[in-house]
């Protein structure tokens, strides 16, 4: 899932300052279960975008809310349709991608974002979400027994833990578990401590976001004629 | 002469038109319409006298307007009166100035004035004038009260109200009426009275506050009525007066009412009547009656009762100043010989740790000092609390205080004592809390004589150890502090025992006596739109006299949707609820206010009325116009009517969005499943199938009797082993109770009324359906690590001890030393609880070893002795039997030595030396902990558990055998160590807890729930985090879905869902945003939804909001 | 007319409502702008209802639930309360001063509190003033049209 958090309401109101006629549109899906950007928090956002202009002066803009299924996909942003002709400026709570795809859809129309998008990651405990994964595009959790080095070792160490592992924590932080420390147990747990011995080859970061946006394209999947653009 | 009086008149006030009886006053008219002029000399329910002309008012004429006082002028048909006119402001404006020239002193009138917009007078002023000389007090004294204390004297400006010859009199009966009716406060009795003020002093403030005539007992009281007191009331005494019932609007008052003898027609008694306090006139060296400042921890527990005297604030009662250091002394006519109170009153100990703690609260640098003998912290928990109050700096001395003796002069107390160490120390403190024990009054013993059920020595009601709840008489149960001095807990918990042992005595009886109401059809309202009928109350003069109940009227039928709009003098009075009825049907309302009282009183009243019309109960809202306006604002009668408007308004408001809910009903499996089968749980089982019902008994070791098999007889000699076959017994050949043996159980699925459960047997597993689950899995006792046992044959603790006696194995010499430690491995930081038991157990042991062995030298090491209740008379017995017992320091814990034979070495707090004994027989107070399979049990039923492992209920004192998820219960040592008398009533308390589902065939789910969109649900599992009684389940189409009978109906998961997904009936947001928008609200823009896209691609409908 | 501060009360039934009640029965005086909107339990109080409220122009919201530890739903008013910081960070963020809004908690046989809360929150408000959303007096016949709106939505809509 991907986690995102919310915008300062300042932030949102300088944001979109100038414009007569906004739509607040929430996402339904992975900000949703990250309570950042689902009906109820979009409800939020609009009340205090509201008062805060009005605030400032702006009584007469409208802010309006609405949330759709889902951000990233058309058929659900065309549930919004003509009516977005009816605003100047979208707000977007949806992550980074929704906030994209809303533009895309909408040339004439302004689209900001009102999250910041964080992490792919999942609840730790009600109201905490840790980052579990960075989408290098080569996932070698096999090989660490289900940890991912890249994403939770600060150093993004591939062969053992660096000198600063302190009582399974990591220097950088002491609510930050050592990564190292993880896969070492549960490579203890699994029998397989020895498997650790050997050096890792080095990551291959070439399908990592370093050469521009990727795209993964499924030839057997495309349909004639719509395939990925040039 | 005349035609007969018209039984009518028509009057204009304000131009309005009502109609009144002809013949009363204008301001009575006035009142009743609502509309309120101002008075100063008019009393309700008194003669008019018209002497202070405030109230006068404008007559229309055909000689053009006159002015008249409106308190004593009688209407007329057709009158037409105005209130407010510049002419009558002008008047009023110069009765007034001349008024406050008369009587400057007097704050009242000024106020009264001020609020009238004058708050000067050009008038020379009287000098020290407090007095309009209204003659309400004269009047009051002569024409009411029949006294005429008090007259008028002197003409002119030397006119003034005086006794005869302005002297004291007897004439004054001390009524303080006159005080009480005078307009500008200048009336004071005690200038007349030769009589002392007597203070009506209320019990339930503990006599700490003063209290009118007629009172509620107090303001929580059921049922919510206020009665007269007799020994005071003048009508009662003398036959005057009588005012209450002229002022009644309800005519409720009836001085008439008698005592009435009812002969009942009932199959048991159970008896509950409580305890009184310690008289503390008998010990008085502790000052009480003389020192004022020594007060009885009653009372204490009301100064700091935010609703108490002091309203929260801690006071001490001679000079009205925060107490610096304040004394607490236990053990006030409790442990006391001479005062034939030699048992423990179980309760004060922590009752003056928790009164410590909230005196720190309240403020923090006052000094607490706790003057105790033992610490009697033996319940669950009750140890982290006394640490708590140390750490908070509390402080405890070990001593009982000789005496307690006034300081003049400051009225501080001075507490002498003998301390620890044999010296004799005297403290000064600003307040002395007696801590008093708790006894049978004279006048309960007197109730209880009546029942002819047996006593024992100190007038509690008898009972013994393994009948804790039966009297000498059969059908009579006793249950509570009548039977023994016990907390809130173990009274909740009795009190639910006696109630299913009454229930399985009228088994046979039960559901004989039910009438069922029957309504009729209930009218589908869906799709009509709202027709709002509001109904709004006077409540005789408790609203009108405040809220401009009519101008409410006018405003209300200017809303939306509003169809009807009245007034009526009592709404809740059955003429009118017939009358909302007929209302309903005539004007097809489909939703229904009534602006009166509180909800929590009369809604239920108004559903049912509702539901005889035809409607659903849920389309009633009320608004609270009178607790929460016209009380609490009764000086601002514009901004109370201002108020009742508006609240009215967010009603309709909240109103119009009101939904039917239907309640409905899941059928109940009348059986339990209890885990456990050791006393706690046979007992359950047994009452449970007493009262028709079947039980489903698991038990996993292949015998039942679990703990109780090695206790062989109870401090009063019961014989427990007799006792536990004859369960065992009647267990087994009980056809509603099936036991499995060598059992356990291993799923429970459901909710409250219908689980379904897998036990597995040592041959099958087998699948059982029942309603309830109580757990009953005990608890054991550890086996020690230290003092030497498993070391030495001669270390054994007080379990193996008690097997031992009862076996007849042990065998030591005559003249032999046996030496018992308390408090082993337990009261310390791995285990910072108190086992309850051992201090008793060892007490019940040392006298019998005392029996067998005359000649032993018997010595018990302790560190408090927690004998509490009656157990305290065996400690003293012991005692005098030549038990030697020895206070050891937790700080220096006793020392035992194996290798050479067995030496213990301690220190003796009181002698301040080492002692050395080599005992034949050492034996050990090993602490009872949780048993190993507890969290196994925790994670199949999902309930808590505590910090030292045992099972968490509901709530500590108020549901002590319930769980927090309903149909899920818990008895015995699972719950925290007891004694078996106790486990008894535990499970005893349980069966009776598990009947009021058992004994149903179908459960009301209630309405209120929540309830999930199916459509919108993302499955994020935050209301499966968030509710506390696990309603919420991950369905089938992995969406959540709430189990209404689970359901609470708090709401707590529709707040946290981010989807909002989920709403709660009755409290959706159109219902709650309704009320919120009409208070104060801006501008709407409504857009329409464009849906011809939706259908097409078939996709969910977008959420638009604005 | 000037504006007085209104303040609107969410009062959980249980304890803060019954306080209020018993303040009636011990006829405590209190200043008459609190308007008390009921709830099963402070923890169904959303955040919306909160904004709504003083986007609609409250002067002052208090949050009124069961003493901690004493909820009747077990944990209801913990919740409330961060819901309660919540609400209130998001209000510094608007520039509205979060003092207007604030939780307390109370027994149900604490009628004298319940007056005593009151006094304290017109005590706050009192410096504040009226708040800057509120709108002139025509706020209460546009209120009354909203209301009118509200409903024909709520006829149309399901359970919403």
């Amino acid at each position: 899932m991907i986690v995102a958090d919310r915008k300062k309401i300042p932030e949102i109101r300088d944001m979109v300052q100038g414009h007569n006629r906004i739509l607040v549109v929430g996402c339904g899906t992975c900000v949703t279960v990250c309570l950042a950007g689902g009906e109820r928090e979009t409800g939020i956002i609009g009340s205090a975008l509201r008062m805060s202009l009005k605030l400032a002066g702006r009584e007469n803009v409208a802010v309006h809310e609405c949330t759709i299924e889902r951000q990233c996909e058309d058929a659900f942003i065309d549930v919004l349709g003509q009516r977005v002709g009816e605003y100047d400026a979208i707000l977007s709570l949806g992550c980074g991608a929704g906030v994209q795809a809303l533009a895309e859809r909408f040339p004439k129309t302004a689209v900001y974002p009102g999250l910041n998008t964080q992490f792919m990651g999942i609840l730790e405990s009600q109201g905490v979400w840790a980052e579990k994964c960075a989408g290098c595009g080569n996932c070698r959790l096999g090989q660490y027994f289900g940890i991912c080095p890249i994403t939770r070792c600060s150093k993004r160490q591939l062969s053992g833990p660096c000198g600063s592992s302190r009582n399974g924590k990591c220097e950088v932080s002491e609510q930050t578990d050592c990564a190292w420390q993880l896969i070492y147990d549960r490579a203890k747990s699994l029998g397989k401590v020895a498997m650790l011995e050997s050096v890792a080859v080095p990551q291959d970061w070439s399908t990592s976001n370093d050469g521009g946006a990727r795209k993964v394209v499924r030839e057997d999947q495309c349909i004639a004629g719509m395939g990925p653009k040039a | 002469m005349n035609t007969a009086a018209p039984d009518k008149a028509s009057i204009t006030i304000d131009g309005r038109t009502s109609e009144v009886a002809p013949g009363v006053t204008i301001l009575t008219a006035a009142r009743q319409m609502g509309i309120s002029i101002p008075t100063l000399c008019n009393y309700r329910g008194m003669e008019p006298i018209g002497a202070c002309r405030v109230c006068i008012v404008e007559l229309e004429t055909p000689r053009g307007p006159r002015q008249v006082s409106s308190c004593n002028y009688p209407v007329e048909d057709g009158m037409k009166v105005n209130t407010d006119t510049p002419a009558i402001r002008e008047s009023r404006t110069i009765i007034l100035e001349l008024l406050l020239a008369e009587a400057p002193n007097s704050k009242k009138l000024a106020e009264f004035a001020a609020a009238l917009g004058v708050t000067s007078t050009p008038f020379e002023k009287k000098p020290d004038g407090e007095c309009i000389l209204c003659g309400l007090c004269v009047k009051v004294c002569g024409d009411l009260m029949g006294r005429g204390a008090i007259s008028m004297f002197g003409r002119g400006a030397k006119r003034e109200v005086l006794p005869a010859y302005d002297e004291k009199s007897e004439q004054c009966q001390v009524c303080g009426a006159c005080d009480f009716v005078c307009p500008t406060d200048a009336s004071d009795h005690t200038h007349v009275a030769t009589a002392a003020t007597r203070k009506h002093l209320t019990a339930y403030n503990q006599y700490l506050e003063a209290r009118p005539n007629i009172d509620m007992a107090h303001p929580q009281a059921t049922p919510r009525v206020p009665f007269i007191d007799r020994k005071t009331c003048v009508h009662l005494t003398t036959g005057e007066c009588g005012l209450c019932a002229e002022v009644c609007g309800a005519g409720a008052i009836d001085y008439e009412q008698k005592e009435t003898i009812q002969e009942l027609d009932v199959g048991a008694v159970l008896l509950t009547p409580g305890f009184s306090a310690f008289d503390p006139l008998r010990r008085i060296e502790y000052g009480t009656g003389f020192d004022a400042n020594v007060i009885a921890n009653t009372q204490f527990e009301r100064l700091l009762s935010a609703a108490g005297p002091t309203k929260g604030h801690v006071r001490r009662p001679s000079d009205n100043a925060t107490p610096k250091s304040i004394a607490f002394i236990q053990c006030v006519g409790s442990r006391d010989s001479k005062m034939c109170n030699d048992y423990c009153s179980s309760v004060c100990c922590m009752a003056a740790t928790k009164e410590a703690i909230l005196a720190k609260q309240h403020e923090p640098d006052t000094q607490v000092t706790v003057y105790y003998m033992d610490m009697r912290a033996y319940g669950k928990d009750f140890d982290r609390y006394f640490n708590r109050a140390k750490e908070m700096g509390v402080s405890y001395v070990r001593c009982r205080p000789s005496s307690v003796e006034q300081v003049s002069g400051t009225k501080n107390l001075k507490i002498t004592y003998m301390s620890e160490d044999n010296r004799c120390v005297t403290a000064e403190h600003d307040l002395v809390v007696l801590s008093l024990g708790l006894e049978p009054s004279a006048s309960l013993k007197d109730q209880v004589d009546r029942f002819n059920v047996m006593l024992n020595q100190w007038g509690f009601v008898l009972t013994s150890e393994l009948s804790p709840l039966e009297t000498s008489r059969p059908g009579v149960f006793v249950g509570g502090a009548l039977a023994e001095p016990k907390d809130i807990p173990d009274t909740v918990m009795q009190a639910s025992a006696v109630a299913a042992k009454a229930m399985a005595l009228l088994a046979s009886a039960r559901g004989t006596r039910v009438k069922t109401k029957t309504y009729p059809p209930e009218r589908d309202v869906t799709d009509e739109p709202p027709r709002v009928g509001v109904f709004i109350c006077h409540c005789g003069s408790n609203i009108a006299s405040v809220v401009d109940v009519e101008a409410v009227v006018q405003r209300t039928k200017t809303l939306p949707f509003v169809v009807h709009a009245e007034r009526n003098m009592y709404t809740c009075a059955d003429d009118t609820q017939d009358q909302i009825k007929d209302k309903i049907i005539k004007y097809r309302l489909n939703r229904v206010i009534v602006a009166s009282c509180t909800p929590r009183t009369h809604e239920a009243i108004f559903r049912d009325t509702l539901r005889d019309a035809g409607l659903n109960p849920y389309l009633l809202e009320m608004a609270n116009i009178r607790d929460q306006c016209s009380w609490v604002h009764t000086g601002e009668p514009d901004k109370a009517t201002e108020k009742a408007k508006d609240l009215v308004r967010m009603t309709v408001g909240r109103t119009v969005g009101l939904k039917p809910l239907v309640e409905s009903t899941v059928p109940v499996k009348n059986a339990a499943l209890i885990i456990g089968g050791g006393v706690g749980g046979m007992t359950a089982a047994l009452s449970i199938a007493d009262q028709g019902y079947g039980v489903f008994l698991v038990e996993k070791e292949n015998v039942l009797g679990g703990m109780a098999r090695e206790i062989h007889e109870t401090l009063d000699k019961s014989n427990v082993s007799a006792f536990v076959s004859h369960l065992i017994d009647r267990v087994e050949s009980h056809p509603r109770i099936k036991a499995y043996l060598h059992s356990t159980v291993k799923k429970v699925d459901g909710h409250v009324g219908d689980f379904t459960s897998d036990i597995v047997t040592p041959e099958t597993t087998l699948k059982v359906e029942h309603g309830v689950v109580i757990l009953a899995s005990g608890a054991k006792e550890l086996k020690p690590q230290s003092f030497g046992y498993g070391k030495s044959d001669k270390v054994i603790t007080q379990l193996e001890l008690s097997g031992r006696i009862a076996r007849n194995e042990l065998a030591l010499p005559e003249k032999s030393t046996i030496v018992m430690i308390q408090c082993v491995e337990q009261r310390n930081d791995e285990r910072p609880y108190c086992s309850r038991v051992c201090c008793t157990t060892a007490v019940k042991n040392a006298l019998l070893l005392r029996k067998r062995y005359p000649k032993a030298r018997i010595l018990v090491l302790y560190r408090e002795m927690r004998t509490y209740g009656f157990r305290e008379a065996a400690y003293r017995e012991a005692r005098e039997n030549g038990i030697m017992f020895v206070r050891y320091d937790d700080k220096r814990l006793p020392e035992v030595a194996v290798d050479k034979g067995l030496t213990v070495r301690v220190t003796d707090k009181i002698l301040g030396r080492e002692l050395i004994m080599t005992p034949d027989l050492l034996v050990l107070a090993a602490p009872i902990v949780a048993r190993d399979d507890r969290q196994d049990l925790s994670d199949l039923l999902r309930v808590p558990l505590n910090a030292d492992g045992f099972f968490l209920e509901a709530h500590v004192k108020l549901r002590p055998v319930d769980f927090a998820s309903e149909g899920l219960f818990l008895c015995g040592t699972a719950h925290s160590p007891k004694f078996i008398s106790e486990t008894i009533s535990q499970a005893n308390a349980v069966a009776g807890r598990a009947a009021s589902i058992l004994s149903r065939k179908r459960m009301p789910v209630g309405a209120q729930t929540a309830w999930v969109d199916p459509n919108k649900c993302i499955a994020c599992m935050t209301c499966v985090h968030v509710c506390p009684y696990l309603a919420p389940q991950i369905g089938k189409d992995n969406k959540a879905e709430i189990q209404a009978a689970v359901c609470m109906g708090c709401g707590s998961c529709t707040s946290s869902c981010p989807a909002k997904a989920i709403t709660l009936h009755h409290y959706l947001d159109v219902q709650i945003l309704g009320a919120i928008n009409s208070l104060l609200a801006g501008t709407f823009e409504e857009q329409p939804v464009e849906t011809t896209y939706l259908e097409k691609v078939g996709v969910a409908q977008p959420r638009w909001k604005k | 007319m000037t504006q007085q501060p209104v303040i609107l009360a969410f009062c959980c039934h249980y304890c803060a409502y019954a306080a209020a009640d018993m303040a009636g029965s011990m006829r405590l005086q209190y200043p008459s702008n609190v308007r008390v909107l009921r709830f099963p339990c402070t923890g169904k109080i959303e955040e919306n209802h909160l904004l709504a409220a003083f986007e609609k122009g409250v002067d002052g919201v208090l949050v009124a639930g069961c003493l901690e530890g004493g909820c009747h739903f077990l944990e209801g008013n913990l919740r409330a309360k961060k819901r309660v910081q919540r609400v209130k960070q998001i209000l510094g963020e608007i520039g509205i001063e979060p003092e207007r809004l604030e939780m307390f908690n109370l027994s149900s046989a604490e009628g004298p509190r319940f007056a005593e809360i009151v006094k304290e929150m017109n005590a706050r408000i009192a410096p504040l003033g009226v708040s800057p959303l509120r709108k002139s007096e025509t706020h209460l016949e546009n209120g009354i049209a909203e209301m009118a709106l509200q409903a024909e939505k709520a006829i149309q809509g399901g359970n919403r």
